[in-house]
C-alpha cells in the first residue's frame, strides 16, 4: 500500500494581521493528520513571505510552534513594516502568503522544498486591532474562509481543526465564546469542548461515504447579552486505490463481427469493468495509465489488425442511502485497419484489464472477444439492369444508380464502377463516383445520341472492381430509349433554375431534364423553409440539400444544391456553405452569379443576415 | 451620485499607475544592467520552479535588481495595441514567480475605475432610451435594435452571427475558432454601452431570455459535442497568454467579497462586467446556461465530474461562475439600470 504520510486537512488558512500587534501574538492552529500511528508531526515556516505581485521578503515576523502548529507574531508589525509589505499591492486589502511545512520528523535544516505544505493567507490591516466591542459575532466566531476539510480514507483518527480562534481568544479574553458541532447521530467526529478541537474518531471509508455535513455553532456571551452564529462545516473524504475492478452482470464476453463494415476505427464490441474507486478524468493521460487493458496474444497480424480502446466515466452507486462515485471503464475493440473482403477467420480475443494501483490479489480482469470475421462477395444482384430513358433527356439527366450486393452497408470497402463501352456507335451515357459513394450514378453524357433514330436498345457490361483485392464482377446493362421527339421551345435558357414562375417553368427544358421539360417544385412552408418552391430539371434529385457527383458537373444543373455564390433574400445556406438549403417564397438561380430568394406577391423589403436575427 | 472620475493615472487609493510591460520593456531595454539582468532571469525562470531559481544566487541577484525596475511591477490595458505582447512580457516574469499551480492569479490588467453610472449616462445619450423605465418592453431586443442604429455595432455583431452560423461541413457545423476571434472583436471594438446592454439585458419572459442567451451564438462559440472537466478546461487556458490573463483579470474583479456591500471587489460593477466580457472568444467563454428569467445562472462549457480527489476544488472554480454573489450582483444591478451610489 503506497504512503501517504503526514498530510494536511485543509489546503488553506487565513487569518488577518494588524498593525501594532505585539509580539506573542497567537494567529492561528494549523493541524495535520497521521498516516500510520506513531507518527508525530512537526511543522516549519519556509522562510520568505510571499507578497502578492510576486515580490518576496524575507520573513521577521511570523514563527511556528514546531510541535503545536501554532502560528504567532514573533515580532511586532509597525507602520514602517506595514508600508514595506504592502508595496506592489494595487487592492485596498495587502495579503502575504507563507507556506508552512509538514514532516514527520524534527526539521534539521531549514529547507522549503518538501511536496507536503499548506498555504496560510494573512490580510494585513492598515489599522491596529480592532476592540472587541465593535467585532460582529460572526467575525468572533469564525474566520472568512469556509469551514471545509478533507481526509483521507483508511488512515488512523485524529484532531484535524481547532474551531477557537487563537487571535480572538488572545485579544477579546473577556467575552466567552464557546462552539458547539452539531452532527447527526451515528458520524464519526467528535468535538472537545475542553480544547474545542474537533477529531475524527474512525478510519473512513470513502466508498461508504464520501461527504458529512455539519454545522458549528457559535455563541457569544458578553454580560447578559448572546449572540448565536452558525456556518456549514464540511469534511470530504479522499479517495485512495482499495477496491478491485469487478464486471457488473458478470459479463465478461462479447461477440465482434465484421461484415460490411471493416474500415479502420470501427467499434466492433464493448465490455465494461466497474470500480468503486473514483478515476480522474483529469490528467487523461495518467489515468489511462493507471488502468490499462491489453491485448493477450503472440499472432502479429491480430496485433496490427486490432486495438483496444479505454475511455471512462464517473458513476455513482448509493452502497446505503449516500451517493458515492465511482467509475465505469469501457473497453472497446477497435478496427486498427481496413480488412480485406476476402479474409475469412474466427478466434478469441482476450483483453487484460488491470488496474495497477490495487494492491489486492484481484487486481486484474480479463475480457473475452470472440472475432468473427467474414468474408463477402463481390457480386451484382441476380438481375440484370435495364433503364429507360426518354428521347428528349438532356444532358447530366440522371437514369439511375448501380448497386453491388449490399453496397450501402458497405464501410472501408473501395468498389469503382466503370461502363465497358458497347462496340456501337451509340453510346448516350457515362457513369460517375463521388469520393465516398458506394454506388455509381448513371447519366446522360451526350443527348444527341438520344436522338438518333438508329439507336433504340443499347447493352453495355458494367464491372465493379474492389479496390483492394482487385476483386471484380461484371452484368449486363440495357438501356432503352423512348417516346417521340418534342419541338425545342425557343427562348429557354440553359438552366430550369432561372425560371420563377410555373408555366415558365414547365414549357422549358434544361441541363439535367428527364423528359425535356422541367419540373416545378411548388413549396407550402411559410416563411424561410426547405420547402420552397422552385423549377428543378429533376424534383427526385434536386434540390434535396446535397450536390452530388453529377450536378457538380456543371453550374446550370441544379445551382439550388451547389451555389457558391451570393444568395440574395430570406435565406440559410447549406452544408459546407453550398447551395440553398432554406429559402423565403421562390427561389431561382442565374448559373455562376447570384441566386435569390423571394415572395413573388408582394414587393417585401428583403432580409439579410441581421434582420433574421432581429425577430 | 457616482464618485468623479478620477485624474488620469491614478486609481482611487492613490496608488500611481505603473507604466505598461511594452514600454517598461523598452525602458530596461536602453539601460545595459536592466536589460542584462532581464535576460538572465529570463533564463533561470524558464523551465524552472520558483525555489530552485531563488536558490540560485545569480538568479536572485538578478530579481533583487528587477524588483527596482518598471517592468515589476508593469501592467496592461484591455485592447491596447500590442496586447498579446504586453501580456508575453508580463507571464515571462511572473509565470515562474507567483506559483504557478495558484487557485487565484494576479490580473495583468489594470484596474478599472469607471463605473456603471458611466455607462448608464453614455447608453442614454446615444439611444435616447434609458433602459429603466420602459418595464414592458423586452430589454434584449431593444438592445439589439440599438446595436443595429450604428454602423460598427451593427458591422460586428452582423460579422460575428455569420461567422459563427457558417456551416463547414455534415460533421463540423461552424468554424469556432474564427467565431471565437470574431466575438473578440466584437466585444474589444464595440463600446461597452452597447454589448453589455446585449449580454446583461434584465428579462421578465422566457423570450427575451432566451435571445439574451443566443447573443454569443452559443452553438458555436460555447457548447461542444464533449463537456470537459473544469481544471482540465482550467489548464488549457492557461496554456494561452491571453486567456490566462482574462481569467485572472475576472477573478480579481468578479471574486466574491464579505467585506463589500456590493460582494464585489471595491463594490465595482462595471469592473467584474468588464473583465466577464473580456473572457468571451476564449476557451473559457461563459453562457447562461439556461433562459430561465427568474434565476441567472452563468457557467463556462465544464463540469465537474471525474474530478476524483480534486472535486472540492473544481467546485470552488466552477462556483466563481455559477453561484458568485458579486457577478449576479452585477448583471442584476446593470439590468436595472442602478449602480451603487458612492459618496465622493
Amino acid at each position: 500500500r503506497a504512503s501517504f504520510g503526514l498530510y494536511f486537512p485543509r489546503k488553506e488558512y487565513s487569518e488577518n494581521v494588524y498593525i501594532d500587534q505585539p509580539a506573542g501574538t497567537p494567529l492561528l492552529r494549523i493541524h495535520a493528520l497521521r498516516d500510520s500511528h506513531g507518527e508525530a508531526a512537526h511543522f516549519h515556516l519556509c522562510q520568505n513571505l510571499v507578497i502578492s505581485r510576486a515580490r518576496s521578503h524575507e520573513n521577521h515576523w511570523f514563527q511556528i510552534r514546531e510541535k503545536t502548529g501554532l502560528l504567532y507574531l514573533s515580532r511586532s508589525i509597525d507602520r514602517e513594516d506595514f508600508n514595506m509589505l504592502s508595496v506592489g499591492n494595487w487592492m485596498t486589502l495587502s495579503k502575504v502568503m507563507l507556506y508552512v511545512f509538514l514532516s514527520s520528523h524534527p526539521f534539521q535544516e531549514k529547507e522549503c522544498d518538501s511536496a507536503t505544505r499548506t498555504t496560510v493567507v494573512l490580510s494585513l490591516i492598515n489599522a491596529t486591532a480592532p476592540a472587541c466591542s465593535s467585532l460582529t459575532a460572526r467575525q468572533l466566531c469564525f474566520t472568512e474562509m469556509d469551514l471545509s476539510f478533507h481526509i483521507k480514507e483508511n488512515k488512523p483518527p485524529g484532531t484535524f481543526h481547532q474551531l477557537q480562534l487563537p487571535s480572538v481568544h488572545h485579544l477579546c479574553q473577556n467575552l466567552s465564546i464557546s462552539y458547539k458541532l452539531l452532527a447527526a447521530e451515528g458520524m464519526p467526529f467528535r468535538y472537545n469542548e475542553n480544547t474545542t478541537g474537533v477529531s475524527v474518531t474512525q478510519r473512513l471509508d470513502r466508498e461508504e461515504r464520501e461527504r458529512y455535513e455539519l454545522i458549528a455553532k457559535c455563541t457569544v456571551r458578553e454580560g447578559f447579552r448572546e449572540m448565536q452564529v452558525e456556518v456549514p462545516f464540511l469534511v470530504n473524504v479522499l479517495d485512495e486505490d482499495d477496491s478491485p475492478p469487478f464486471l457488473p452482470n458478470g459479463t465478461d464476453t462479447a461477440d465482434a463481427v465484421v461484415e460490411f463494415n471493416r474500415k479502420e476505427g470501427t467499434v466492433l464490441a464493448t465490455l465494461t469493468v466497474c470500480d468503486a474507486d473514483t478515476t480522474p478524468i483529469y490528467p487523461l493521460e495518467s489515468s489511462r495509465k493507471k488502468y490499462t487493458g491489453t491485448i493477450i496474444t503472440d499472432d502479429p497480424w491480430i496485433n496490427e489488425t486490432f486495438r483496444v480502446e479505454h475511455i471512462f466515466d464517473e458513476i455513482h452507486f448509493s452502497p446505503n442511502g449516500s451517493q458515492v462515485r465511482g467509475t465505469q471503464h469501457e473497453y472497446k475493440l477497435v478496427l486498427n485497419k481496413s480488412i480485406s473482403v476476402t479474409e475469412h477467420r474466427s478466434f478469441q480475443l482476450d483483453v487484460l484489464v488491470n488496474d495497477t494501483e490495487f494492491h489486492g490479489p484481484e487486481r486484474s480482469v480479463m475480457l473475452h472477444f470472440n472475432v468473427s470475421i467474414l468474408p463477402v462477395s463481390i457480386q451484382f444482384p441476380n438481375t440484370t439492369y435495364q433503364f429507360t430513358v426518354n428521347r428528349n433527356a438532356e444532358r447530366f439527366a440522371q437514369i439511375g444508380k448501380i448497386c453491388i450486393e449490399n453496397c450501402m452497408k458497405f464501410r472501408g470497402v473501395n468498389i469503382t464502377y466503370k461502363l465497358l463501352s458497347p462496340n456501337i456507335s451509340c453510346y448516350p451515357v457515362s457513369i460517375l463516383q463521388g469520393r465516398e459513394d458506394k454506388y455509381g450514378s448513371l447519366y446522360v453524357n451526350d443527348s444527341s445520341v438520344l436522338r438518333r433514330p438508329e439507336c433504340k436498345e443499347i447493352q453495355y457490361t458494367i464491372q465493379a472492381t474492389d479496390k483492394q483485392s482487385r476483386k471484380h464482377t461484371k452484368t449486363l446493362l440495357t438501356i432503352v430509349l423512348e417516346g417521340s421527339l418534342l419541338k425545342k421551345e425557343e427562348d429557354c435558357p440553359d438552366s430550369c433554375a432561372v425560371s420563377k414562375r410555373y408555366a415558365e417553368c414547365e414549357e422549358c427544358g434544361g441541363l439535367g431534364v428527364l423528359t425535356g421539360r422541367c419540373q416545378w417544385r411548388q413549396g407550402n412552408g411559410k416563411g424561410i423553409t426547405t420547402n420552397y418552391s422552385t423549377c428543378t430539371p429533376s424534383i427526385k434529385t434536386c434540390p434535396d440539400g446535397t450536390c452530388d457527383v453529377v450536378e457538380s458537373k456543371d453550374p446550370a444543373v441544379c445551382p439550388q444544391d451547389c451555389t457558391s455564390g451570393n444568395i440574395i433574400g430570406g435565406h440559410g445556406k447549406g452544408t459546407g456553405n453550398l447551395g440553398i438549403k432554406s429559402g423565403h417564397g421562390i427561389c431561382y438561380c442565374f448559373p455562376k452569379q447570384n441566386c435569390y430568394c423571394e415572395k413573388d406577391d408582394i414587393k417585401e423589403q428583403l432580409c439579410d443576415d441581421v434582420c433574421k436575427t432581429v425577430i | 451620485l457616482a464618485a468623479p472620475p478620477s485624474p488620469p493615472g491614478q486609481d482611487p487609493q492613490g496608488w500611481r499607475a505603473p507604466v505598461d510591460c511594452v514600454r517598461a520593456n523598452e525602458l530596461c531595454a536602453a539601460e545595459p544592467s536592466c536589460s542584462s539582468r532581464y535576460r538572465t532571469l529570463r533564463q533561470c525562470l524558464a523551465g524552472r520552479d520558483r525555489n530552485t531559481m531563488l536558490a540560485n544566487k545569480e538568479c536572485q541577484a538578478a530579481l533583487e535588481v528587477l524588483q527596482e525596475s518598471p517592468l515589476y511591477d508593469c501592467r496592461c490595458k484591455r485592447g491596447m495595441k500590442k496586447e498579446l505582447q504586453c501580456l508575453q512580457i508580463y507571464w515571462s516574469i511572473h509565470l515562474g514567480l507567483t506559483e504557478g499551480e495558484e487557485f487565484y492569479e494576479a490580473s495583468p490588467y489594470e484596474p478599472v475605475t469607471s463605473r456603471l453610472s458611466d455607462i448608464f449616462r453614455l447608453a442614454s445619450i446615444f439611444s435616447g432610451m434609458d433602459p429603466a423605465t420602459n418595464s414592458k418592453s423586452n430589454h434584449c431586443l431593444d438592445a439589439a435594435k440599438a446595436c443595429n442604429l450604428n454602423d460598427n455595432c451593427k458591422r460586428l455583431r452582423s460579422g460575428y452571427i455569420s461567422t459563427c452560423s457558417k456551416e463547414i461541413s455534415a460533421t463540423e457545423h461552424c468554424s469556432r475558432r474564427k467565431c471565437h476571434k470574431a466575438l473578440r472583436q466584437f466585444f474589444d471594438r464595440v463600446p461597452s454601452e452597447y454589448t453589455y446592454r446585449l449580454l446583461f439585458c434584465s428579462c421578465k419572459d422566457q423570450a427575451c431570455a432566451e435571445r439574451r442567451r443566443q447573443t454569443i451564438v452559443p452553438s458555436c462559440s460555447y457548447e461542444d459535442k464533449h463537456k470537459p472537466n473544469c481544471l482540465e478546461l482550467r489548464n488549457v487556458c492557461r496554456a494561452d497568454h491571453l486567456c490566462r490573463s482574462r481569467l485572472a483579470d475576472f477573478h480579481a474583479n468578479c471574486q466574491a467579497s464579505f467585506q463589500s456591500l456590493t460582494s464585489c471587489p471595491a463594490d465595482n460593477y462595471q469592473a467584474c462586467l468588464g473583465s466577464y466580457a473580456g473572457l468571451i472568444g476564449f476557451d473559457m467563454t461563459p453562457n447562461y446556461v439556461d433562459a430561465s428569467t427568474t434565476s441567472i445562472t452563468i457557467s463556462p462549457w465544464c463540469s465537474c465530474k471525474g474530478s476524483g480527489n480534486l472535486e472540492e476544488e473544481c467546485e470552488k472554480f466552477l462556483r466563481d461562475f455559477t453561484e458568485n454573489p458579486c457577478l449576479r450582483n452585477a448583471i442584476q444591478a446593470f439590468g436595472n439600470g442602478t449602480d451603487v451610489n458612492l459618496t465622493p
